[in-house]
Order: structure tokens, then sequence, then C-alpha cells
């Protein structure tokens, strides 16, 4: 093992605490509050937020297909979170167009969750990280079309 | 008698090219459906135009005469490919045993260009690896989302959206797994797949695990 890193033994360690629990793909009961992921180094800095001295974020066409391309395949063409992949995950993919938890969750959240993975804040690793493929004006742009599915806004 | 010689003989050259290349792909018209060539335009079945890279050949003589379904949602360039219809559900062509040798052949000749000799990507892992690199498939990347795949108890579990890996230790060149996991947009600009950044080292475990799921491991 070549320059055996901490990150190899925190991963390790993750690993082991988290032996017993199952993956996505098992149809288990999985409630145990996730552990922190191993991310690279880059996810422990906060997410960038869209700030006052930025462009406003817009939702374009392109988000759109972005969605459709990308998160479609679990959340459904239509956000209701029954895309093709939903019936063998065990943890559903979430509903975009229900108001009702989607308000409990903050922006910051959404993008963390798009960014990182699920693990990142604290939700299932059936979601997987989009931070190498999409750049984050692209996820703050996900997050506002989010916004618009459920036509809610973070309480 | 010599002019017909030489319109005999006009007819042998101006013909011999295209005899030595009457390809069968081409006879069988399989780029209805399939890019053979990178210049193609956008087909609705998987790439083919660099065959010679990504699969096992035997593996491919066996496709050829009996089809199975690897993408069970159809193939991503699909357009019915997000409503879940089984766009596949219409029988791939099969050819005979003789057939599917020569478009073998002409298959692995597709290559998109040599790629890298990595190591260690043919060692067995360890037990404690595979577990490690298990937990990794299942939750750190959750690539069992998007793919089926075999579980330590040789079971078939995962999402359907990704061709199947159930047989990937069959199917694929190992080294051709690598290389996507290491840039899918060198074979794919159009990926639905998430690309992934991780240490060389990681990756290639990752594909050793990949080829240890075969057919003959599911139960
Ligand atoms: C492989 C399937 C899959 C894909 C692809 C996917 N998601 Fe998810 N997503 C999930 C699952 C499963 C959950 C539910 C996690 C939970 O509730 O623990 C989820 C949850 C979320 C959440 C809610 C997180 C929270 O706070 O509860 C957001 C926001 C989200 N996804 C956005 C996206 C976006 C944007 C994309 C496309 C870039 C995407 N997802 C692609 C499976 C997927
Ligand atoms: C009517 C469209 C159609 C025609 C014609 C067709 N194919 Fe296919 N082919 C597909 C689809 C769709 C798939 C994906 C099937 C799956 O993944 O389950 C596929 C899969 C394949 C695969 C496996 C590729 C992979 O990445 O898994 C090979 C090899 C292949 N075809 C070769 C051929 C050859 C050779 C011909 C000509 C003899 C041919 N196909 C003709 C539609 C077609
Ligand atoms: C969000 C869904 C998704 C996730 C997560 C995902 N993949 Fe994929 N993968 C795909 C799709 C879809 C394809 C087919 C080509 C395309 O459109 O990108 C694919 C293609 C592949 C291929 C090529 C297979 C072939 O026959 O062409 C391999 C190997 C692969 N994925 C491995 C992995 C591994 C390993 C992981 C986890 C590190 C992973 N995938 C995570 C969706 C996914």
């Amino acid at each position: 093992m070549k320059k055996s890193s901490p990150k190899f033994i925190l991963n390790y360690c993750i690993f082991l605490i988290a032996l017993g629990i199952t993956g996505c793909g098992e149809k288990t009961s999985e409630k145990t509050p996730a552990p922190k992921p191993p991310l690279k180094a880059e996810s422990h800095s906060p997410a960038p937020l869209a700030e006052a001295t930025q462009e406003p974020v817009v939702v374009t066409e392109k988000t759109r297909k972005t969605y459709q391309w990308y998160c479609a395949q679990c959340h459904g063409i239509q956000g209701k979170g029954d895309g093709i992949n939903a019936k063998f995950l065990t943890v559903p993919p979430r509903n975009h167009t229900k108001a009702k938890y989607l308000e409990t969750r903050t922006d910051e959240q959404f993008f963390e969750a798009i960014k990182f993975g699920g693990l990142s804040v604290g939700r299932a690793p059936c979601m997987p990280a989009w931070g190498n493929t999409l750049s984050d004006s692209t996820i703050h742009e996900l997050v506002r079309y989010i916004r618009e599915l459920c036509q809610c806004e973070a309480l | 008698m010599k002019s017909f010689l030489y319109i005999l003989m006009g007819g042998w050259f101006l013909c011999s090219p295209i005899l030595s290349h009457a390809s069968l792909i081409q006879e069988k018209e399989c780029s209805e459906c399939h890019r053979v060539s990178k210049d193609d335009t956008e087909k609705s079945g998987p790439d083919l135009f660099y065959s010679g890279n990504k699969f096992q050949a035997s593996w491919l003589k066996q496709y050829l005469q009996n089809p199975i379904t690897i993408r069970s949602a159809g193939s991503t360039g699909d357009p019915d490919f997000l409503k879940g219809i089984q766009a596949n559900s219409q029988k791939h062509p099969a050819v005979s045993k003789k057939d599917a040798e020569q478009i073998t052949k002409e298959l692995m000749a597709l290559t998109l260009y040599d790629l890298p000799e990595e190591v260690n990507l043919l060692e067995p892992l360890t037990k404690g690896l595979k577990a490690k690199i298990k937990y990794q498939f299942e939750r750190t990347f959750s690539c069992i989302s998007c793919h089926q795949s075999l579980n330590l108890a040789g079971k078939v579990r995962g999402g359907i959206s990704g061709p199947s890996l159930v047989n990937a230790g069959n199917r694929l060149q190992a080294r051709w797994a690598a290389s996507w996991l290491k840039s899918p947009k060198t074979f794919s600009n159009k990926s639905r797949m998430p690309v992934y950044k991780m240490e060389d080292e990681e990756r290639l475990q990752l594909t050793q695990f990949l080829m240890t799921m075969k057919n003959e491991n599911k139960r």
C-alpha cells in the first residue's frame, strides 16, 4: 500500500462501521443514520450559495434537459420519484413535486445532496454525487428547478 | 480477345477491394441501430465502433447467436428510454454460428485507440478488499442504483438504467472497463452516468471487482 494516507484509514473505519448496513439495491429496510461519506477533501468547504452579488439563478430549457438526462432515471420524467430505477432502490427517490417535505429542506441542503450525494446530507447513498459531472452553476439551477417542481420554498 | 482480357482484369481490380471488404456488418444492416464508425449519426442501440476495445470475443460470438437482454430499460439513446417501456422487448436479430464468427472478427477489428496497459487488473482481490470495494460499489458510489450486479450471496440486485453488470467479467475487457471509469467521455460524450474522480488504485480495484461478476457466480 503506497502512501497509506489518513484518508485510507478514515475510509477503512467508515467502512467497518458501516459493514452491517446494506447498500442501495438490497431490499431490506435501511433507516440507519448515515455516516458522513468519505468524500474528497474539497467537499469540506461549505457549498458556495449564490450570493446577492451574483447573477440570479434562472431555470432554462437547458436546466430541464439536464434534469431529464441525468435525474429522471430515478426521479422520473415529471420529478414524481417514479423513474425507471425507482422500484429497485431500497430508499425511494425523493418526489420533487411534494412540498410538504421539501419545504423542510434548505437550498443549501439540496445543493449539497446533488453535488456530494445523499450521504453528505444524512440521506440515502442511492442518491449519487454529481459534483464531477455538473458545474456548480448548473447545480444551483437544478435546485431552483426543484423549487419550481414543488412550488415551494424553504420555510 | 486482348481487350476482353483487359476488361476482365479491370473488372477484377475494381471489384476486389469491395469483395475483400464485403462485410457482414454492412450486409446485415447492423448500422441501422448501431454506430459502427465514430462519425455515424446517433443511433437507437449501443455504440459498436470501439467493440475491439470493449468486448471479449468469446462473449460476442455467443451473444450474436443468442442475444440476451443487457439493458432492460432499453438503450440510453432510445427515445423511449425514460418511459420504462421495455424498448427492446423486440428480440435482437440473431445470426448463425458461422456468421457470428465472421462478425465477431469484424467487430474486434473496430478500435478507438490503444488503451493504456494498467497494472494489477487481473490479479484476484483479497477477501477483505473485495468487501471494501463492494461497500463502495453499493454505497460510496452507488453504482448499484443504476446497474444490476451480484451481491456477495450471488443474487441479482440493482437498478436498470445502466447496462447489467451481472456478467461483466465475461463480457467486458478489464482494460476497457478501467478506462470507462476514468473517463466515460472518451467513449460517449453523452453518457448518463455520473463522472467519478477516484484514485487510480481505487479505480483499478473497482475494475477488478467488476471482473469478478460472472453469470456462473449467480445463485
Ligand atoms: C440513482 C438514482 C438517482 C439519481 C440518478 C438522482 N437521484 Fe436524487 N435522490 C435519489 C434518492 C434515492 C433520493 C432519496 C434519498 C433519501 O431520501 O434518503 C434522492 C434525493 C434527492 C434530493 C433530496 C435530498 C434531501 O434533502 O432529501 C434531491 C434535491 C435530489 N435527489 C436531486 C437530484 C438531482 C438534481 C439529480 C440529477 C442531477 C438526481 N437527484 C439524480 C436517487 C437519485
Ligand atoms: C433493430 C435494431 C438493431 C439491429 C438491426 C441490430 N441491433 Fe444490435 N443491439 C440493438 C439494441 C437495442 C441493443 C441493446 C440490447 C440490450 O442491451 O439489451 C443491441 C446490442 C448489441 C450488442 C451488445 C452491445 C453492448 O454494448 O451490450 C452487440 C454486440 C450487437 N447489438 C451487435 C449487432 C450486430 C452485429 C448487428 C447486425 C447483425 C446488430 N446488432 C443489429 C439493436 C439492434
Ligand atoms: C445514475 C446512474 C448510474 C450510476 C450511479 C452508475 N452508472 Fe454506470 N452507467 C450508467 C449508464 C446509463 C450507462 C450506459 C452508458 C451511458 O449512457 O452512460 C453506464 C455504463 C457503465 C459501464 C459500461 C457498461 C457497458 O456495457 O457499456 C460500466 C462498466 C459502468 N457503467 C460501471 C459503473 C460503476 C462501477 C459505477 C459506480 C462507480 C457506475 N457505473 C455508476 C448509469 C450509471
